[in-house]
């Protein structure tokens, strides 16, 4: 199965995060716990750990770049070797969240 | 040669700004509450303590009067101070050493002195309630010998922050809570945007409605509401508040014949009625009004804090009214007072 990350929100004044830093490449597997990801706010950094087991697919969002609260930022499965669909972020925005902690 | 900076956060943009005049010159200091390791309130002094120690940002106790006596004394020795004070509430406590000595020390001195201070500070109202949310800047710009400007965005806080620090007198730079969430496209390095010009935000032709700081961005959700009637706004980001840009506001008025001053502070001697009041003894002939807080102090309740403060649908309200009063013929061009409500 494959799952979309969303940024969490982050109270509601905040609409742009900018991703500070990935802590694995597309192909790296994450047990729950584990910190996938930090982003930055105006005033705070947020760590975002996985809350399911899962293998990080594919980054829509590189280290710097700018997302807007709860759009998906990144792709994840259960497996290596699930198979994807196209590039867009579009298409990732129907899939189910990727638990977070 | 210059490249555009990426986007960042309006918080950066000082920092930018400050730590670029701290390398270029160092006589710019910075003092102020948490301005230190801490790296301010709404850490828009980030990374400045770590590069230029405890010497040139120093932390102040919560005493506004006496950092900005000493910021304006240290300003008249030669040094370009820039003075923190955390909410604009406080800088109440500091007018004395900012009126009655920075502004007036090149008068006094007949240009021997001059106090090239610049004070930040953070207006606005965000849920902190009567004492830490008012937008008093109009009551600073009436001080001779005193600059206020009020960016409404990332570049322009760069580009406004950098102007200040290289003016020969005291610059009030005046910013906004909820400004700070908001990033924007980065400037170009080393541009300045000049105190006394203001900035088309948004191109319209049956209204011109000046603004300014966070306002600014409610002005031109309400733009986007009217525009969806066929009303056309034309949004002036004021930037700087003393001087103005009459001419820019004038040029614009004599295209669409109506003003509506918008800003989150009182209405009553505030921006708008100097705006108006400018344009009018220039000869200009517009349907007016002005809008802004109603007269009350502003709640750390949310809904009360809601009410107290112009929202994008009650600028589109007051957009149509004045426009509907003024084409039914009751009003030429009768200054109205709008207030949130």
């Amino acid at each position: 199965m494959l799952y979309r990350l969303a940024t969490p929100v982050v109270g509601d004044e905040v609409v742009e995060i900018r991703v500070l830093q990935w802590h694995g490449d597309a192909g790296a597997a994450f047990a729950p716990g584990e910190l996938v990801v930090e982003l930055e706010t105006h005033k705070a950094l947020i760590e975002v750990r996985a809350g399911q087991a899962g293998v990080l697919r594919r980054i829509f969002a590189p280290d710097g770049a700018w997302i807007r609260v709860g759009e998906p930022f990144a792709v994840f499965s259960d497996g290596h070797d699930e198979p994807m669909g196209d590039d867009s972020a579009a298409e990732a925005a129907f899939l189910a969240d990727f638990v977070i902690d | 040669m210059s490249t555009e900076m990426p986007r960042m956060f309006f918080r950066e943009a000082i920092a930018r700004a400050i730590a670029e005049a701290m390398r270029a010159d160092p006589r710019v200091l910075v003092l102020g509450q948490d301005v230190g390791a801490f790296g301010g309130a709404y850490r828009e002094f980030d990374g400045l303590y770590a590069e230029f120690g405890a010497e040139r940002v120093r932390d102040t106790p919560v005493a506004e009067a006496a950092t900005m006596g000493v910021g304006v004394g240290a300003a008249a020795a030669g040094w370009r101070p820039v003075v923190s004070i955390t909410y604009m509430d406080f800088v109440m406590l500091a007018l004395d050493p900012l009126v009655n000595y920075g502004a007036k020390l090149r008068y006094k001195t007949a240009g021997r002195l001059t106090a090239p201070v610049v004070v930040k500070t953070t207006a606005g109202a965000r849920g902190q309630g009567v004492a830490h949310s008012q937008c008093l800047e109009s009551w600073l710009m009436s001080v001779p010998g005193l600059k206020v400007v009020a960016p409404s965005n990332p570049a322009d806080a760069y580009g406004l922050m950098r102007s200040a620090l290289r003016a020969n007198g005291p610059v009030v730079f005046v910013d906004h809570k909820r400004l700070y969430p908001i990033p924007g496209d980065g400037p170009a390095p080393d541009t300045e945007v000049p105190i006394g010009k203001g900035r088309i935000a948004r191109h319209g032709a049956d209204l011109t409605l000046t603004t300014h700081s966070f306002m600014v961005h409610t002005s031109l959700q309400a733009a986007v509401i009217l525009a969806e009637e066929g009303i056309s706004v034309e949004v002036i980001d004021l930037r700087s508040l003393a001087p103005l840009d009459v001419d820019l506001i004038q040029a614009s008025v004599s295209r669409t014949g109506a003003l509506l001053t918008v800003e989150e502070g009182q209405v009553t001697c505030g921006v708008g009625a100097e705006v108006a009041a400018r344009l009018r003894e220039r000869g200009a002939a517009f349907a007016g009004a002005r809008m802004g807080a109603i007269a009350a102090p502003v709640s750390s309740n949310p809904v009360l804090e809601a009410v107290a403060i112009p929202n994008a649908e009650r600028v589109a309200r007051a957009v149509r009214l004045l426009l509907r009063t003024r084409d039914s013929g009751h009003v030429d061009a009768g200054g109205g007072e709008l207030s949130a409500l």
